[in-house]
């Protein structure tokens, strides 16, 4: 387990250096329904935090809050230190979102589609033609980097997704379920690639594979309803309900502990 | 003191994520070509593009009729039989809409809409790079026309123009910023919804408003409120009493461009709006 190593160094990070993603008391309101109540977390650099709950727990509405494409009710929500209501694009600017469903312009070609954000991140032109090569080599895109992304399969433009949240080497990396609809194999590579990235980048994924969060990530937060029921390192929130597996620890969370 | 301070964040911030302040303009041209050439994969703009020229070589035909036109009959302004024609804006309606439906309402519906809005890109930059795409597209629109130009000097045996070019040039300019006032009705519009279709539809709706009035010229009594306020409104009446006959007034351009502003503005705040829900 990578873990052992890892864990260890990042509790003196936790006082030393800022956290790179730091939530506060986010409210979000759709109309009358209270999406997000009351939710507060930190990420620590360089951490990777698997994001879980059950569908409707607020993760996308959290994950888009700090994405800048919803705004908070109220609270406060900052990325490396840019508060992202008041600093949107230099929060913006540090972080790669791959939203839910990885929606993609299907009309242009996998190349030109990752220069055109490439062009909307800022990147000048000779950053812009190293960081298409490096990430149509990190996401294995180079075989069909000519093809329309409309006629990729979901795997591809999961890639392609996942391609352009690196664009622009962000610190962070917010990640929507980045392995949903794919199969074992593209989930396996996917994973492998994520626990890589990890390496380098701070990483928020949510995900509804718990398999996938004890292969790949050093922290969890789980949230139910609008709010955080548990957060810490895996070891951690292990220990804290008797070492079950994360599985029985997520029903138990979620109340849906009689199925 | 300075530097030691900054020796110290250098040292914090990891070497790889370095970030550039990129240029102000890039992400803002990036968009306008992604947008300028997305008209071309698409068959909407050729559709456009083959209509709007068999219009306007119809009406252009017609002019020439009428300048080759034996005896005393034949047409003082020539360029009035091309735009100050009620017809020819009746099929002109159809155009701004069909060129700015797709422009946000595609993206709000196939939410491509959330990977714009999350790029380091503010939302005036996105309204710009969108409504100059189809402004250029527009322009582009109308260059075809400059073909019936050797034409009409063809018609002199010794390539002189004979006609007046002041109301071509009127014509033109008229021709830009009344579109550009459609153009950003439309953009608007497709802010507003899901549809390309509704978006389409709507445009042309609040487009009529423009055009529609000069419809009933005929029945109006010309002293009356009624034709002041018709005439102040009416774009085809815009274009068959001034521009056309080589007469730029003002008026008229503080009507398409304060109109081109408040639909942009809207535009910007209701992609804010967007963000608030």
């Amino acid at each position: 387990m990578p873990d052992g190593h890892r864990v260890a160094p990042t509790i003196r990070l936790v006082e030393t250096v800022p956290a790179m993603i730091v939530v506060q008391d986010l409210f979000k309101y759709y109309g009358e329904y209270p999406a997000v109540r009351g939710i507060s977390f930190e990420v620590p650099r360089g951490r990777v935090v698997g994001f879980l709950g059950p569908n409707g727990a607020g993760k996308s509405t959290t994950m888009r809050i700090l994405a800048g494409f919803l705004t908070a009710t109220s609270g406060k929500a900052s990325i490396d230190g840019r508060d992202v209501f008041w600093d949107p694009i230099e929060a913006r600017r540090r972080i790669g979102y791959m939203p839910e469903s990885c929606p993609l312009y299907g009309d242009m070609r996998v190349t030109e589609y990752l220069k055109f954000r490439a062009g909307l991140k800022g990147l000048g032109w000779s950053t812009r033609r190293k960081r298409l090569d490096y990430v149509l080599e990190r996401c294995w895109l180079k075989d069909v980097k000519s093809q329309l992304v409309g006629t990729l399969s979901k795997g591809y433009r999961q890639r392609v997704g996942l391609a352009d949240a690196l664009l622009a080497d962000p610190p962070v990396l917010i990640l929507d379920e980045p392995t949903a609809g794919l199969d074992p194999t593209q989930i396996r590579e996917t994973r492998k690639l994520i626990r890589e990235l990890g390496q380098q980048h701070t990483m928020l994924l949510s995900t509804h594979i718990l398999s996938e969060v004890e292969a790949a990530c050093d922290s969890v937060i789980i949230i139910y309803q609008g709010q955080v029921v548990a957060d810490g390192s895996l070891a951690a929130v292990r220990e804290r309900y008797g070492n079950q597996n994360l599985e029985d620890i997520f029903i138990r969370l979620t109340g849906q502990e009689g199925i | 003191m300075r530097s030691a301070e900054c020796g110290v964040r250098s040292e914090i911030r990891n070497p790889k994520s370095e970030i550039r302040i990129p240029n102000a303009m890039r992400p803002t041209l990036s968009l306008i070509q992604r947008e300028f050439t997305a008209y071309f994969f698409s068959p909407i703009g050729f559709v456009t593009l083959a209509v709007f020229l068999l219009v306007t070589g119809r009406l252009f035909g017609l002019a020439l009729g009428l300048l080759t036109e034996p005896g005393p009959r034949g047409t003082e302004f020539p360029m009035q039989t091309l735009l100050g024609d009620e017809k020819f804006w009746l099929v002109f309606l159809f155009i701004p809409p069909l060129l700015t439906m797709r422009l946000l309402a595609e993206e709000r519906g196939t939410g491509t809409l959330e990977s714009l809005m999350t790029a380091p890109i503010r939302d005036w930059q996105v309204v710009a790079g969108k409504y100059l795409a189809c402004l250029l597209f527009y322009v582009v629109l109308w260059l075809p026309t400059l073909a019936y130009l050797p034409v009409l000097l063809d018609l002199d045996a010794n390539w002189k123009p004979r006609i007046d070019p002041w109301p071509v040039v009127t014509s033109y300019v008229g021709a830009f910023f009344a579109g550009a006032m459609f153009l950003a009705i439309g953009l608007y519009v497709s802010s507003l919804v899901k549809s390309q279709l509704v978006a389409a539809m709507i445009a042309m709706i609040l487009s009529l408003v423009f055009v529609v009035a000069a419809f009933w010229r005929p029945e109006y009594d010309a002293g009356s409120l009624t034709t002041r306020i018709v005439y102040f409104l009416s774009v085809p009446e815009h274009f068959r009493r001034d521009f056309t006959r080589g007469i730029v007034d003002t008026r008229h351009l503080v009507l398409y461009g304060s109109i081109t502003l408040l639909c942009l503005f809207l535009t910007v705040r209701s992609l804010e709006a967007r963000r608030l829900r």
